[in-house]
């Protein structure tokens, strides 16, 4: 590698970084949150016996894993001005990765609930306990130490994901780094620069997860 | 006082509980005996409603509820039953997030909305009843079957109810672990707690009853005093239930 390349590989490496930690980091911290709340929504609502509210739950969850990211992106960024709502790139893109976050890990949620044994749910209520009692204090702490791994593996996914919003005219690191191209016409370095980035990111994700399992497992000896 | 009235309850179209009629008075224990199938965890799950029946009634102290031609019970008679009693279940089922002392304390805090001093004052009198005072911080895994168990005790206690349930509280543990178990339900026992216990320890029946029930098949096949029932049964399925249980024992 010449001198040139390594200049520009040094050069881009802080703006790069910069994109990375003032909007990737944030856009998934965001949609990663509403997400999680819709994930738990969505799942108790489809544990419970209200027939109306289960059958939206369950379309909602059909449609949002039966369609592509990037086109639910386009119709929110693109298409929803039709009809009189535009939005930001950054609104756009939260409400995108949120309901697609919240539908992929409610799914999570829910099998984490399902297995919690039934004792657990009986010796709730034996002491007196309210379903939501026994949800809040006995099941969903069991089910989050369940959910802790493929919930990490949603969240991963979606630092990668969040590129997608390049797409829709967000300026995030991806989008950066296309820009970056434009000027330097290095598309090999600095997309391999990038990828290291997000290679970069997602460990140090993997890192979390393990100190929370960790500090999850303690009540556990399986 | 419980009273249990005509009490039925089915499985889609298994029959497992074909009028029951029991009656228990405060400060009494009542045994309840059978092979297995024959309803008596049915029964007793009925007591605190883990199991709705389908026609009859329960009362229990203040609280009279009435099954017959009900379609739901309502959600407020379901607590007031479960506060009035409490449980012990065969596989113990501790909540494995919490300590011991956060096991026993948990019903106080979230059920009986006690401040947090009162709850841990009480819930270590209890853990030092059932002996286990030195693993209030342990967590349930850390102990034994038979250590677990007297949680199980200690945390159903806690929430004061009128009558106790146990559930075969000794058929998960290993053999050398049963007598410690029992020597507490003893001690309750001698303490005037109304209890309810199914079980398949005989000799144990006899010490601790005041009153032995012998279920076959969703009917109460005897009812008496242990003598009445362990040694003089009238019908000869009983006497056949016996036999074959101390022919096992030898």
């Amino acid at each position: 590698m010449d001198d040139r390349k390594i200049q520009i590989l040094i050069d881009t490496l802080l703006p790069l970084l910069k994109a990375g930690v003032a909007f990737t980091i944030p856009l998934t911290l965001v949609s990663f949150a509403i997400g999680l709340l819709l994930a738990v929504l969505t799942a108790l609502v489809r544990l419970s016996s209200w027939r109306i509210p289960k059958l939206i739950a369950g379309f909602y969850v059909w449609v949002i894993r039966g369609t592509p990211l990037l086109v639910q992106l386009f119709i929110i960024f693109y298409g929803l001005p039709a009809v009189g709502i535009i939005l930001q790139p950054f609104t756009a893109a939260v409400i995108g990765f949120s309901l697609s976050v919240g539908a992929y890990s409610s799914e999570i949620v829910r099998a984490a609930i399902i297995s919690i044994h039934k004792g657990q749910w009986e010796a709730a209520f034996s002491v007196g306990m309210t379903r939501g009692q026994a949800l809040r204090r006995v099941i969903l702490p069991q089910a989050t130490r369940v959910s802790i791994p493929p919930l990490a593996n949603s969240f991963i996914s979606l630092v990668k994901d969040t590129s997608l919003a390049a797409t829709i005219t967000y300026v995030e690191m991806f989008r950066t780094s296309q820009q970056v191209v434009a000027t330097t016409y290095e598309p090999l370095l600095i997309y391999s620069e990038v990828g290291v980035i997000y290679l970069l990111f997602s460990t140090v994700l993997s890192t979390l997860q393990n100190y929370l399992e960790k500090r999850f497992d303690r009540y556990s000896a399986s | 006082m419980i009273e249990i009235h005509d009490l039925h309850k089915s499985f889609g179209s298994l029959e497992v509980l074909k009028g029951i009629n029991l009656k228990l008075e405060h400060g009494k224990v009542l045994v309840i005996i059978g092979p297995s199938g024959s309803g008596k965890t049915t029964l007793l799950r009925c007591f605190n409603l883990l199991e709705v029946p389908n026609r009859g009634s329960i009362v229990l102290g203040d609280t009279k509820l009435d099954f017959t031609n009900v379609k739901k019970v309502p959600q407020k008679s379901v607590l007031e039953l479960r506060r009035k009693t409490g449980m012990v279940f065969q596989s113990y089922n501790l909540f494995p997030h919490m300590t011991v002392l956060g096991n026993v304390m948990e019903g106080q805090i979230t059920v009986q909305k006690l401040p947090k001093e009162d709850a841990r004052k009480r819930a270590l009198a209890l853990l030092e009843k059932v002996g286990l005072s030195e693993k209030a911080d342990s967590y349930p895994h850390q102990l034994s079957g038979g250590q677990q168990q007297r949680v199980g005790i200690a945390r159903a206690m806690a929430v004061e109810p009128e009558v106790l349930l146990f559930d075969e509280p000794t058929s998960a543990l290993d053999p050398e672990l049963v007598g410690e178990v029992l020597k507490v339900i003893k001690q309750l026992a001698a303490e005037g707690m109304t209890m309810v216990i199914v079980t398949h320890e005989m000799k144990f029946a006899a010490d601790v009853a005041d009153t032995i029930i012998l279920m076959d098949n969703g009917h109460i096949l005897e009812q008496g005093t242990p003598q009445e029932v362990l040694v003089h049964p009238k019908s000869p399925r009983a006497l056949q239930f016996l036999n074959r249980l101390s022919g096992e024992a030898e």
